[in-house]
């Protein structure tokens, strides 16, 4: 998402607050902006569309009790996507999800979103070569530790910079590439044994 | 020894780092240049992927808005709550306490009471004769006082029988 889409929505919210409008009707465009972008990290993190919706609706009510501590040094999206991090992290560490998680069969979750067609014109070899490839990065994506995961996702699906993935996460910049390193190395293992073993 | 591109090397240009080196190196290696080509078509396909799945309706979109401005303002109230619920507990906290602090003074009164009761006893017992009884002394009294009178009145009145 571009940084001018958030210029965009973060200059009328300080207008708006300037004009003594309520906290409330200045937050609906913050929410109305970032949702899908949100929603679509913590879909990539969580792999349960159900929990992504729940836990993007608890970032946003997060971020909206804890506006008064946001000073805008930091960019918004940034914030948002700190705040989404940690609550998938505590989403993750809930025992109880976890166990009903398995029992449910995430699998089957990465397998649906896997089933996802890289171009529906290409010919039945390519598509069928093509959900392979998707369903196989999602497994192993499904396979990294959980902050391989929260870099990766980050990196490679919303294409922010080492140094936003570092403000997002918490981590170091080091850490943050040592992470994705060790993410990417994993799924060209996975692509050249699928290969061999073809 | 092995003149292709490492893991390391692979993956800084996934990342976007630009190294001559190694963009000279994937013009001229067909190895190299396929496996990199690959590894960044499967990620962008898995990108695509979870954009594609993140897709919603815009009436999903709008339904979750509602629910976050609503619970939003919801918790707006939040503090008004607690400060009422903070409210109440101490009024109900005043009530317990004015109602248990007059014990001291009824007690008071109570020692009040004992000690007039134990005065009007004591007083009982310092009568020579019940309460009860004092209207039978009255009469007694007067009886007494009748029968002294009389004794002092018989010379007058025999001799008038005599005549």
């Amino acid at each position: 998402m571009a940084q001018n889409e958030q210029a965009a929505v973060l200059i009328p919210v300080q207008q708006k607050a300037g004009l003594g409008m309520t906290a409330l009707d200045d937050f609906t465009p913050l929410v109305q902006s970032h949702q899908r972008r949100i929603y679509r990290v913590l879909l990539g993190m969580v792999r349960d569309p159900d929990a992504a919706q729940n836990l993007t609706q608890e970032c946003f009510l997060k971020a909206y009790q804890r506006r008064a501590s946001f000073r805008g040094e930091a960019n918004v999206g940034v914030w948002l996507l700190k705040i989404a991090v940690n609550l998938a992290r505590d989403h993750r560490r809930s025992r109880l999800r976890e166990f009903w998680h398995r029992l449910s069969s995430s699998s089957e979750e990465v397998t649906d979103l896997g089933q996802w067609l890289p171009d529906p014109h290409a010919s039945q070899e390519r598509v069928l070569l093509g959900r392979e490839e998707v369903a196989s990065v999602w497994s192993v994506v499904e396979k990294l530790s959980p902050q391989q995961r929260e870099v990766f996702v980050l990196r490679f699906v919303e294409e922010m910079s080492l140094e936003e993935i570092a403000a997002a996460t918490s981590l170091k910049v080091g850490t943050v590439k040592t992470h994705l390193f060790r993410a990417v190395r994993a799924i060209r293992q996975r692509l050249k044994g699928g290969r061999t073993s073809e | 020894m092995n003149n292709h591109l490492s893991e390391d090397q692979i993956t800084e240009w996934l990342l976007g780092t630009r190294d001559d080196f190694v963009s000279r190196h994937l013009e001229t290696c067909r190895a190299c240049s396929v496996e990199a080509e690959e590894l960044r078509s499967t990620i962008s396909c898995f990108r695509d992927s979870i954009h594609a799945a993140a897709e919603r309706d815009d009436s999903y979109w709008r339904k979750q808005q509602h629910a976050i401005t609503e619970h939003a303002s919801a918790r707006d109230w939040y503090p008004l709550h607690w400060a009422w619920v903070a409210a109440m507990a101490m009024v109900l906290i005043a009530a317990i306490f004015l109602t248990r602090t007059p014990n001291p003074l009824q007690n008071t009164t109570t020692e009040d009471t004992d000690k007039v009761l134990l005065q009007e006893v004591q007083g009982d017992l310092a009568r020579e004769v019940p309460e009860a009884l004092a209207p039978a002394v009255l009469i007694a009294q007067e009886r007494n006082e009748i029968l002294t009178s009389q004794s002092a009145r018989p010379s007058r009145t025999l001799p008038k029988k005599a005549r």
